[in-house]
């Protein structure tokens, strides 16, 4: 009950009310597969002008394996995945290679044989969302920006932005541990932090849901960091999720050390997790945006609107 | 939630209850599985013998009557001529011919027994010619008698307005005051005179004395059905009271309810099975539990109406039916997933897996099936990742999984033989391929997930299969679900109230609780 009385007065969203009134109220279903399908979403921001990681290669079928492997083989660091993948299931990260290993993201060392291997399952549809026949794509590996080497170990962290009709509400970054295998999935047991959508810096970070102050592995200060290209973050957020025709959706980019901020995907049915890791609740935003959102406004004047929204809708603590 | 979706709940809901309502209310269909405890076969052997000399054989039997549904008699003859015959308002057996030898004959019915109540008169009326019949004094019955007069004035009966102090006050006498003695007289006055009677002498002083009370009363012979004995020819009374015949037993068992368990044979005259122009005589009953046979069952549950008629499903084939029973059992199971999923919001291996899982074990005990899902997962999980070393592509890998759990399963089979498990294999066909799924989903879950969360997952699943189980197996499930296929539109309304509650689940609180603890506030910069 207590608890109860807690996330009603912080406005969380639950499950539920984010898939009644959210997602399936503003996400058409003809506008998935641009998201669901990494391939289409790259697309789609070059449509936008929004920069995506570099695309290496592609196998659709099993027979486009072969050249997927005769590629792969001039390549030192690259990342594998499924276009179609869930969760970041079934992505590989390979840092480098000694000779005919190639070394991945944690540490292990694998062949060509079994990176061929993955990208067949990869294409069986053994990672998609629904099981369904996928291609495997090969992407440049993007490099931690420097202002965040101190606090992400082995992985590259990202940054998620929900985009409610057009307005980013609340953004997190979440950053590989050790414990998550250098990978940025907070089930895993990656650290979270949620973003001021003003200055662009952390306000409060989670570890498997509970507040924490210093990365685990490093041991330094997670809060009050600034995000590099924060603006251009929520701005390129922003304009890809209107390129998508959702009306709820969570972005997902990461700060490359060479590009700045790129996007690497988004996801129709965003978690709730952000929630925690800011430690306010969607919804006072969410209709905030409802009631406060007019049409044909700007890039710069939605950005404007989130940073005011985000300030009123503090709870007091 | 909003009005329009609980509105549509609602009038589903409201739908499937009123069907429902109007066959249970209206056409008296049993909400629950007709318990065949008062369903009997009654049969009555009779062996006589003869030296050539004609004769008949006569025995009392039972008709519909309150409390007993008579059908399905039959009758064997033996070389003598058989025939029913309806007088006094009951109706006798009567076998007649030349007895040469031994004949065996027989006589045999099944019959529903309910229990009859009586409501207790609060008014007198004048009796009807019916009754007025066993009003008057006869030599088994000698109302006129002294000693019945003096029982009476000693009793100090309530005034005749009051037909039920009346009833009380003698059937209390004769049941507690004259003791029940089993060679004691079948007379009204001798048991009267010596305090102790036979069950029939003291039925006989029971209706002798109501008569003289001015109740109209007459002895019913009938039959005790016991289970696991043979049934016990029995004697009661029956009183004449506001306008309907109240039992009462002469030995103090029952007092205007007659139990469940006895059949009336003949009501106003003592009679049991003689024989004349025979040598000798011999007979007893038998009896024993019966269970409705499915189309006997039908005619019970096809209700009277056009419209019910038409869409009862105990119409249909009988293989068609058994098949239909477990499948209108299945919203059931869904309805307890979508609980889980979206209120409580546990997260399970695929949607309706633990639905398929349940469906496919409810042949087998909890624990078994359980035992078996854990035994498939291992040999798969362990399958799997031999298999990994191979390199195969998706669907051979999974069709050899496939095998491999058949295998188990035969395996699994030879070892069960010593353990008696034979039907434990009727239902595990199906199975194989929902369980093989599984293992792919779970051998997934501990790749991409951790071991700890894909066992937290396949845990959420079993529990949920165990949710779901006891549904898929409880027979009054099955016969309620199909009986009643309106109440689905039940299950559909509370679907679409779950589908529109838009509040927490039950562990969004548990992921969310930190926004509950103030000192988590406190740490926030600001």
């Amino acid at each position: 009950m207590k608890v109860l009385r807690a996330l009603r007065r912080h406005g969380v969203l639950g499950i539920n009310r984010r898939n009644a009134e959210y997602t399936l109220r503003w996400n058409p279903r003809g506008a998935y597969p641009a998201v669901d399908d990494k391939l289409l979403t790259k697309d789609l921001c070059a449509r936008a002008g929004i920069p995506t990681p570099q695309l290496l290669a592609v196998a659709r079928q099993h027979f486009e394996l072969r050249r997927l492997r005769e590629a792969l083989a001039r390549l030192n660091s690259f990342v594998l995945k499924p276009a179609r993948g869930a969760m970041g299931n079934g992505i590989l990260v390979i840092c480098d290679r000694d000779g005919a290993r190639f070394r991945l993201a944690g540490g292990q060392r694998v062949t060509l044989d079994d990176l061929a291997y993955h990208a067949a399952g990869v294409i069986s549809g053994l990672y998609a969302l629904a099981g369904q026949a996928d291609a495997a794509i090969v992407e440049e590996r993007l490099l931690v920006h420097p202002d965040f080497a101190a606090i992400a170990s082995e992985g590259v962290p990202d940054v998620r932005v929900i985009v409610y009709r057009g307005v980013p509400v609340m953004a997190m970054t979440r950053l590989p541990t050790l414990r998550a295998g250098g990978r940025a999935n907070l089930h895993q047991g990656a650290v979270a932090a949620g973003i001021d959508l003003e200055s662009g810096r952390t306000t409060h970070a989670i570890l498997q849901s509970r507040p924490i102050r210093k990365h685990p592995d490093t041991g330094e200060a997670l809060l009050g960091r600034a995000i590099p290209g924060f603006a251009d973050v929520l701005g390129f957020a922003l304009r890809a999720a209107d390129e998508t025709g959702l009306g709820y959706v969570g972005a997902d980019l990461v700060v490359d050390a060479r590009h700045g901020p790129v996007m690497l995907e988004m996801n129709a049915r965003p978690g709730l997790m952000i929630q925690l890791a800011n430690r306010a609740g969607l919804l006072p935003r969410l209709r905030a945006v409802d009631r406060e959102i007019g049409p044909d406004r700007s890039v710069a004047e939605r950005i404007a609107l989130a940073v005011a929204i985000e300030e009123r809708a503090r709870v007091p603590a | 939630m909003n009005r329009v979706v609980a509105a549509v709940g609602f009038v589903l809901v409201a739908l499937g209850l009123a069907v429902f309502g109007w066959k249970v209310v209206v056409y008296d269909l049993p909400v629950l599985p007709t318990d065949p405890e008062g369903l009997w076969r009654v049969e009555l052997n009779v062996t006589v013998r003869g030296a050539g000399g004609r004769g008949s054989v006569r025995a009392p039997v039972p008709s519909t009557a309150p409390g007993q549904e008579v059908y399905d008699e039959r009758s064997s003859a033996d070389r003598l001529l058989f025939t029913l015959r309806t007088e006094d308002g009951g109706r006798t057996a009567v076998w007649r011919g030349a007895f040469d030898g031994v004949h065996d004959i027989a006589y045999g019915f099944r019959v529903r027994l309910a229990p009859v109540e009586t409501p207790l008169p609060t008014e007198v009326g004048a009796p009807p010619a019916s009754a007025q019949r066993y009003a008057g004094s006869t030599r088994e019955f000698p109302m006129d008698a002294a000693e019945i007069a003096a029982t009476l004035q000693v009793l100090a009966l309530p005034p005749p307005s009051d037909v039920a102090g009346r009833l009380r006050s003698i059937y209390a006498m004769v049941a507690h005051e004259v003791a029940t003695t089993a060679g004691g007289s079948d007379d009204a006055l001798l048991a009267l005179a010596s305090h102790a009677g036979s069950e029939r002498g003291k039925t006989a002083l029971l209706v002798t004395l109501l008569r003289a009370a001015g109740v109209p009363a007459r002895p019913v012979t009938g039959l005790e059905l016991r289970g696991g004995a043979a049934p016990r020819e029995i004697p009661w009374a029956e009183a004449w009271a506001g306008g309907a015949w109240v039992p009462l037993s002469p030995t103090g068992a029952f007092f205007a309810t007659r139990p469940a368990s006895l059949v009336a044979l003949r009501a106003g005259s003592f009679a049991s099975v003689e024989a004349t122009g025979a040598e000798a005589v011999t007979y007893h009953y038998e009896a024993l539990r019966e269970h409705l046979r499915p189309e006997e069952l039908a005619a019970m549950m096809v209700p009277a109406n056009r419209v019910l008629r038409a869409l009862s499903l105990y119409r249909l084939p009988v293989d068609t039916q058994a098949a239909l029973r477990l499948l209108l059992a299945l919203p059931l199971g869904a309805l307890v997933v979508a609980i889980f999923r979206n209120l409580i919001g546990v997260p399970t291996f695929g949607t309706f897996m633990p639905v398929l899982i349940a469906f496919a074990l409810r042949n087998v005990p909890i624990y078994v099936g359980l035992a078996m899902v854990v035994g498939v997962i291992i040999v798969g999980v362990f399958g799997r990742l031999v298999l990994e070393r191979l390199r195969l592509l998706l669907v051979p890998r999974l069709a050899i999984l496939l095998c491999l759990v058949v295998l188990g399963v035969a395996l699994f089979a030879l070892v069960g033989r010593r353990f008696d498990t034979r039907e434990l294999f009727s239902g595990v066909l199906f199975p194989i391929v929902i369980l093989t799924m599984l293992i792919e989903r779970f051998s997934i879950a501990i790749a991409e997930e951790g071991m700890r969360n894909a066992l937290v997952r396949a845990g959420y699943s079993l529990l949920v299969t165990v949710a779901v189980y006891p549904i898929l197996r409880d027979p009054t499930a099955e016969y309620v679900m199909f009986s009643f296929p309106e109440l689905t539109f039940c299950v559909m309304g509370m679907l679409v109230w779950i589908g529109g509650y838009t509040g927490y689940r039950l562990l969004d609180l548990v992921r969310f609780r930190s926004f509950a603890d103030p000192s988590d506030d406190a740490e926030r910069p600001v």
